[in-house]
Formats: C-alpha cells, sequence, structure tokens
C-alpha cells in the first residue's frame, strides 16, 4: 500500500492510496468549511441539493440510472463536524475492472468523472438552484433535524455536547436548525455555494488499483481545472489549555423512554500534541473497550448497564462516558462513574491494563490497511490536523506511553456536564 | 478438503466435514492482515421447541434460552470472563444470536492463534451455576430495555407481528423480563448439550491461511465428542393468512416509521430443486429495486411529493421455517406509502417488465454480490449465515445470469400479493 499527496492547487490536495486487497475503488471529495451558527444549516442545505443532480445528470433518478449502470457504483453523502469544522463527505464506490464481466470499462475514471460533476458542477437554472429541488430539500432538512430525538442515545450525546459547548462551535447541531430555512431561496443558496467553493478547503481521495495516469487525469479534469487556489477557510484543532471546570453543570431532561441514559462529557486538558496518545490509552482503561473500568465496574461487577462506555475525541480533546441504566438507578450509577474516574487519577489500575489497551489501539490502528473507509479518514484525520505520522510511528508513539504519563491525564481530566435522559414515570422491572 | 472456486470473484473455498461432524469453512485471502474466525451453531430464536437426540419426549424452554446462553458462554470456571481474555490479547471479539443461529467471532491482527485457543476453549466448556445465571438476568433485562427504546425495532417486531400467527419469528430474540426470569442453569446444560454439538455446528475462518494447516490447528483444539443424531425442531403450524393487517405503536418519534411486509408461504417439508431458493431471492432483490429502488418512478413520486426523504431498505428474510419481503422506511404519511406501493406491484404485474431497466439493475446486483467480497468479517459471516440455510454464497455469482423477465413475473404473480401484505407504522 502506498499513500500520496499533490497539491493541485492552493487548498486543493489529491491523496492516493494505491492498494490491490480490493474489489473495489473508493473516490471521496471532502469540502471543509468552519464551523458557524450562520453557515451550519446552509451547509446541510447544500449538500442535500448537490445529490439531486448536476449539468449531466440533471435529476436524481438519472445519478441513480448512472450508477447502477455502473455496476451498481454506490454513491453516497454526508455532513458532520470535525472538530470545529464541518465537514461535507461525497463517496463513489465502484466495482475494480477486474471482476467486471466485461472487460474495456475504466469504472475509477467514470467514478472520478461524476463525483467531480456532482459536487463541483451542479444542476442551475436562472443563476440558482432548481426550485423544486431547494423547496424539497428545504423540506427534508426539516425532518431530519427534527429526527435528532429518534435514536435516544445519541440524542443525549447530542444534548450533552450542546450544553459543554454552549456557544462554542461545537455546541452547533451537525444539521443546523429549522428556523435558518425560512431565510433559503434558490438565488442566495446558490450564491452561497459559490462562497463555499471557492473558500473551503478541498480533499480528493482514491483508493484503490491506481495507475500512474491517474493524477494527470484528475489535474485535467474539467470540473478541477475551473477551481480557483485560495486560502482555505477552516481551524486547524489545536490543544485545549484551559483551566480546568471547577463546576459540574448538571442537566436532566424527560422523554418518553423506558431505559434512562446517563452521558458525562469530560475535558481532557492538554498543551502538547503528543499527549492526545496518552489520552486515548487512558480512555481506552476507563471506557474504551471490554476490559475497561466502566465495563468491568459498572457493568459487569454491579449490572448496572448493558451499555457502559466511554469515547475520546481527539478533536475536540473531550471524553464523553455513556451508559444506559434503569432510571431509579441514577444515584448509584453517578457515584460508580465518578468513582472510575477518581480512580484513574490515582493510579488505580494496572500495567497489564496499560498492556491491553495498547494492543486493543494499536490493532485498530493495523486495520487501516485493510478497510478502504477506514484508510481514507485516517488520512483525511492527519490532512486536518496538519500532522504526518505514518501508521507505524503512530504504533511507536502507543507504545511508550507508560503509568505516569496516563496519572497525568487524569488529573487533568475534569468532569464538565453531567446529562440525564429519563422517563416521565419511573418504573422498576 | 473440498475446494470451489469461484472465477468470477477470483475466490476459493476450502470445505471439510470433520469426524465429529463439524463442517469448517476456509476462505484464504492473501495479503490481507485481518483474520477472522466465527463458529456458530445452528440453533437461535426460533427453536424453543425440539426433541434431544436419543429421547422420545418433546423439551419445551422459554423464550430468550438461545440468546441468553451465548452471553452465558463466556464465563469460565476460574471466575475468567473470555470476552477479558480476548480484549486482552487485543482481538475484536463478539457474539450474537439471530432467529436461526449464534454465532461466537472474533477479528485481529495479531495473536490468532492464541485468540483462537480462547474462542475454542470456552465454546466448549460451558459453565453456569445458578448464581452466575441470576446475575445475567440484570444485564439482558438492561439490554431488553434498550431495544424498547429502538423505533426501529418496534417497528420490525411489530411487523412480525402483524404477518405471523405462531411462528417464533414473532418473538424477540433476547426473550422478555417475564420469560428470562425463568431461565435456570439446567435449561442451559439442557439446550447447550443439545444444539452445541459439532454436528449442528460450521465454522468459518477467513485470513491469510493455509487451509490444510489451519484446519490442523482446528482439530487439534477440538475436544473429543462424537457426533449426535438429527435434532427433531418443533414449529408451530402456521397459517397462510396474516395474523393482522395493519399494526401500529406509539413512541416518541419526530417522523413516523414504517415497515411494510409480504409474507410468503414456506413448507417446512419443502424439498426444492437446488438453488430454487437462490434463485428466489436474487428475483426478489431485483423486483424490489425495480419497483422501489432509487431509480424507480415510486421513489420518485414519493421523494417529489415529499412522503419520503430517503431510500426506504428492502430486505428479502428467509429461513426453513418463515420467509417475507421487508420494506422499512420514515414517512409522514405511511398509509399512502403503503397505498402506493401496492399500486405500483398492479402495475408492474399489469404492464410487465422493461428489459432495459431489469438489464441495469441485474448489473447493480451482480456489482453488490462483488462488493460483499472486500471484507473478511463481511465473507466470514455471509458464509456462516448461508450455510446454515443450505446454501453456497458463491451460487449467487453464479445464478444471477440465468434470471430473466418471465422468471421475474412468476415470482412477482407468486410472491407480491395484496392479502399477504401488512403495515406497521410507529409514530408519535
Amino acid at each position: 500500500m502506498r499513500y500520496n499527496q499533490t497539491e493541485i492547487k492552493k487548498g486543493i490536495k489529491l491523496h492516493t492510496i494505491n492498494t490491490e486487497k480490493f474489489k473495489t475503488n473508493l473516490t471521496a471529495v471532502f469540502l471543509t468549511t468552519k464551523l458557524t451558527r450562520e453557515n451550519v444549516t446552509k451547509n446541510t442545505v447544500i449538500s442535500a441539493l448537490l445529490r439531486r443532480g448536476s449539468k449531466t445528470m440533471q435529476s436524481q433518478e438519472e445519478i441513480s440510472k448512472t450508477m447502477e449502470e455502473m455496476y451498481g457504483a454506490s454513491f453516497d453523502c454526508g455532513i458532520d463536524k470535525t472538530g470545529d469544522n464541518q465537514v461535507l463527505r461525497f463517496y463513489i464506490e465502484t466495482v475494480n475492472d477486474n471482476y467486471l464481466p466485461q472487460k474495456g470499462e475504466n469504472m475509477l475514471i467514470m467514478s472520478l468523472q461524476k463525483i467531480f460533476d456532482i459536487v463541483f458542477n451542479p444542476y442551475i437554472e436562472d443563476e440558482g438552484f432548481k426550485q423544486e429541488y431547494v423547496e424539497q430539500e428545504k423540506n427534508n432538512i426539516k425532518q431530519k433535524i427534527e429526527g435528532k430525538i429518534d435514536n435516544k442515545a445519541r440524542y443525549s450525546l447530542d444534548r450533552c455536547a450542546e450544553e459543554m459547548y454552549k456557544n462554542e462551535p461545537y455546541g452547533l447541531y451537525r444539521f443546523g436548525y429549522i428556523e435558518d430555512l425560512k431565510e433559503m431561496n434558490r438565488e442566495n443558496l446558490y450564491e452561497y455555494y459559490k462562497e463555499l467553493i471557492s473558500t473551503c478547503k478541498i480533499d480528493i481521495f482514491i483508493s484503490g488499483n491506481i495507475d500512474e495516469t491517474i493524477c494527470q487525469g484528475v489535474e485535467n479534469d474539467e470540473n478541477i481545472q475551473k477551481l480557483q487556489e485560495r486560502e482555505p477557510n477552516y481551524i486547524v484543532p489545536k490543544e485545549l489549555n484551559k483551566p480546568l471546570s471547577q463546576k459540574e453543570n448538571v442537566i436532566t431532561e424527560t422523554m418518553e423512554v423506558t431505559q434512562g441514559k446517563l452521558i458525562l462529557g469530560l475535558d481532557v486538558c492538554i498543551d502538547k500534541e503528543d499527549l492526545r496518545y496518552d489520552a486515548l490509552i487512558y480512555n481506552s482503561i476507563l471506557g474504551g473497550s471490554a476490559n475497561s473500568k466502566m465495563f468491568q465496574n459498572v457493568r459487569e461487577k454491579a449490572h448496572l448497564a448493558y451499555v457502559a462506555s466511554s469515547s475520546y475525541l481527539r478533536y475536540k480533546n473531550n471524553i464523553f462516558v455513556n451508559c444506559g441504566i434503569e432510571i431509579g438507578n441514577y444515584e448509584k450509577a453517578l457515584e460508580l462513574i465518578k468513582e472510575q474516574i477518581k480512580d484513574m487519577e490515582k493510579g488505580n489500575f494496572t500495567e497489564k491494563d496499560i498492556e491491553n489497551a495498547k494492543k486493543g489501539i494499536i490493532s485498530t490502528i493495523k486495520t487501516i490497511d485493510d478497510e478502504q473507509d477506514t484508510g481514507i479518514t485516517y488520512y483525511f484525520g492527519q490532512e486536518l490536523s496538519q500532522s504526518e505520522i505514518s501508521i507505524e510511528e503512530y504504533i511507536k508513539r502507543i507504545e511508550k506511553v507508560n503509568k505516569d504519563d496516563i496519572i497525568n491525564i487524569a488529573k487533568n481530566v475534569s468532569i464538565n456536564t453531567i446529562y440525564f435522559l429519563r422517563g416521565e414515570v419511573e418504573e422498576k422491572h | 478438503m473440498q475446494v470451489i472456486e469461484n472465477l468470477k470473484v477470483k475466490e476459493k473455498v476450502y470445505k471439510e466435514k470433520l469426524k465429529n461432524g463439524l463442517t469448517v469453512l476456509i476462505i484464504p485471502k492473501k495479503g490481507i492482515q485481518k483474520k477472522y474466525m466465527i463458529w456458530g451453531t445452528h440453533y437461535g430464536s426460533n427453536e424453543s421447541s425440539f426433541i434431544v437426540p436419543g429421547e422420545k419426549e418433546v423439551t419445551n424452554v422459554p423464550n430468550g434460552v438461545a440468546h441468553f446462553l451465548e452471553h452465558k458462554l463466556f464465563e469460565q470456571e476460574n471466575g475468567i470472563n473470555s470476552l477479558d481474555v480476548l480484549t486482552a490479547l487485543g482481538v475484536e471479539a463478539n457474539a450474537y444470536t439471530t432467529n436461526d443461529h449464534t454465532a461466537y467471532l472474533f477479528e485481529c491482527n495479531d495473536n490468532f492463534y492464541e485468540a483462537m485457543d480462547e474462542l475454542m476453549d470456552y465454546v466448549q466448556h460451558p459453565y453456569f451455576t445458578d448464581e452466575n445465571v441470576e446475575k445475567e438476568k440484570g444485564i439482558i433485562g438492561q439490554e431488553i430495555m434498550m431495544y424498547d427504546d429502538y423505533p426501529e425495532w418496534r417497528v420490525y417486531l411489530n411487523a412480525m407481528q402483524a404477518m405471523y400467527h405462531n411462528s417464533p419469528v414473532k418473538i424477540d430474540i433476547v426473550g422478555t423480563i417475564e420469560t428470562i426470569s425463568k431461565i435456570d442453569k439446567d435449561i442451559l446444560y439442557k439446550c447447550y448439550n443439545t444444539f452445541y454439538n459439532p454436528s449442528n455446528m460450521t465454522m468459518v475462518i477467513c485470513g491469510d491461511f493455509e487451509p490444510e494447516a489451519i484446519l490442523e490447528e482446528v482439530k487439534k483444539r477440538l475436544i473429543d465428542t462424537k457426533a449426535s443424531g438429527e435434532i427433531r425442531r418443533i414449529y408451530p403450524e402456521e397459517p397462510e393468512s396474516v395474523a393482522k393487517s395493519r399494526i401500529e405503536q406509539k413512541l416518541e418519534v419526530s417522523t413516523p416509521l414504517y415497515a411494510i411486509g409480504i409474507k410468503e408461504n414456506v413448507k417446512c417439508d419443502q424439498t426444492s430443486e437446488k438453488n430454487e431458493i437462490i434463485r428466489k431471492h436474487i428475483a426478489i432483490e431485483i423486483l424490489l429495486n425495480l419497483l422501489f429502488g432509487r431509480s424507480s418512478n415510486l421513489y420518485k413520486r414519493l421523494y417529489d411529493k415529499g412522503l419520503i426523504f430517503n431510500q426506504p431498505s428492502l430486505e428479502y428474510e428467509f429461513t426453513n421455517i418463515y420467509a417475507h419481503i421487508l420494506i422499512t422506511g420514515q414517512s409522514n404519511n405511511p398509509e399512502e406509502v403503503y397505498q402506493n406501493f401496492k399500486n405500483e406491484v398492479n402495475k408492474l404485474k399489469q404492464e410487465g417488465i422493461n428489459q432495459e431497466d431489469f438489464e441495469r439493475i441485474k448489473k447493480m446486483i451482480y456489482g453488490g454480490y462483488i462488493r460483499e467480497y472486500n471484507d473478511v468479517q463481511d465473507i466470514a459471516r455471509m458464509f456462516l449465515s448461508d450455510s446454515f440455510k443450505g446454501i453456497d454464497s458463491f451460487d449467487y455469482l453464479e445464478e444471477i445470469e440465468g434470471i430473466t423477465v418471465k422468471y421475474l413475473e412468476q415470482i412477482l404473480n407468486d410472491v407480491f400479493k395484496e392479502e399477504k401484505m401488512v403495515i406497521s407504522i410507529v409514530k408519535n
């Protein structure tokens, strides 16, 4: 496997991952822009509008037929927040030519043409998006935003992040806000699209069986050629060095749920990039695996939960502890979770725990080469944080973390927000 | 070992049935670091009434035993939990229970043989006590409650309730708080001894291995067990009709969820021609995409009207005792989606299938089958679940070529019957 990157123009990069392991080729285009209250909803609507049609495939139906004709190429797009940025992601996956029943078709070149066409060459009428598409997508986005409540576990995490980052970009809901939709029309959305496309960071990924000429092909593509160079408008994730929060922010909300969802948002205050590896191990011991304190003590010993875990978000340096519990057990569970966090600080974990955590993380890192989309996500993460660490180097850094390093992280962890979603009535089963 | 090669996807599977009755499938993947091992028993939530080989009396057990066993097998006599051991090895270990099988698995890069030691050890050495069985009821109880809050799960289960009168597919795989309260260690041992005999099990290994060598490694780790006779599985009689045409449940959701089900008749003792089930499966996949796929008229019409805002999932589920189609999605007006779908089915029956659309969808489905061979996990799981259905997964790639418009039209008329359709809705 070989990874390469080329700057096509300032702010626009082509990344290639050359590998023969897969039956498929995967192409991706990521548009990265600052997450702001002003633009968060617009970006979601733009992402939805782009998949409605391009100049050469003017409707969803035409895009779908094209993809089906390409042996079921799958076209996907999505939007998410990565640190303080919003990323519009587009993917096309096609079957590698070696596995097609007829020879002579070049699916990779075709998928690149199609993905550029969809992202950079949208269907436009009279200086605006198509009226009908705009109305429909505004309506769809409204439903999507309203859908926030459907998955209670996900909702609780979102709510905890909102409370924890009140008035900060990261506290924004990733799909935006219903009230923003009113002001949007086909012209001002197109104006915004032009602004976005000329200022955002653009990363193009190709993973698969690639021949040398592909880079030239990308550079010569007419949709790529018409893009201007830019000083990309995005935020490089930085280490957090703010004072530990002194007060825990406690929020309880009610909804129709059978099981209570308890989320703790923790700040991890670290001032050096290197400390992220220590934080990763800290999280793994606290709640990152089946060997973790959360899983062992909250689930296996106290039987308080089925889900009892934690995850570390390196772009924001925080940890979310996540538990589904019986509503009546709130106090008990909270106390037990806090005990686990204190235990970390006291160094109540073993060399074996550290060893296990390292093995788990290293094993995950090694699979990056074996999964096309994970590979792309990894190199994009490196690109965003402007660090160029090879997989080998990453593993080395994980390996050298020791107990003191982890305790040092534990001392710089504090509970910022406790969020509890509970039902109306306390039920005992 | 029997070697089956598929030239389309350029993969091979090595197959061996051992003396103790265990079936082993090995799919070598050169150059891939990930390795996957899965060991399954042909035993899931469908089996709650059966005759143990050698016995005369029927054994009836509470719902949820297969899943309960899945949880409990990890616990060892020395107090160690095998999941901890596997996790400590840096491997990704898990287990799951479906309607017709239970499986134990791990995925790893390093420490494959150590993990194999542990997996094969714990699956072959159950250890149940009154105390450890009681403890598990608390954890599974939380799991059941978690599912109660998943609208996707509710809408699915209600669709089963609507289609079926008696079939075990209508019960929740995990059981209920009430049924699991009746489970004790004797029940667990009885079910374990019956269904975890090697002759009722299949193992699949996928990764960069030499097939002969890895088979020897498997044999070394097997304890001495004799193949048992056939387990008589007793399933309730299922009428052809649907139980209820419609079920609605209230849950706090933003947009209603719907599941349209189409029940098919399956005779338990049906001996159909080899691969007929595969051809039918492919035909139904093509039909569903023609009717409601991303490029279909129905999809376009409902999308433009704002009745749907994403692609509904289109599935065909089947075992030896039931088969049905499921279309699930979200809409502000599920009834209208349902009515439009029915109309579209009638229209297709009357107007016939367009050759061009058919060829295009066929290409798409072919590409989808090829893509399933990317990842060791997908490959191993596919071969395992297909093997319990008596299917060789490669045959999908071979059979698709022979599917014709005429055959599709026959399946369309046989399976897509209005009186066999139900709808389940979850809304505020």
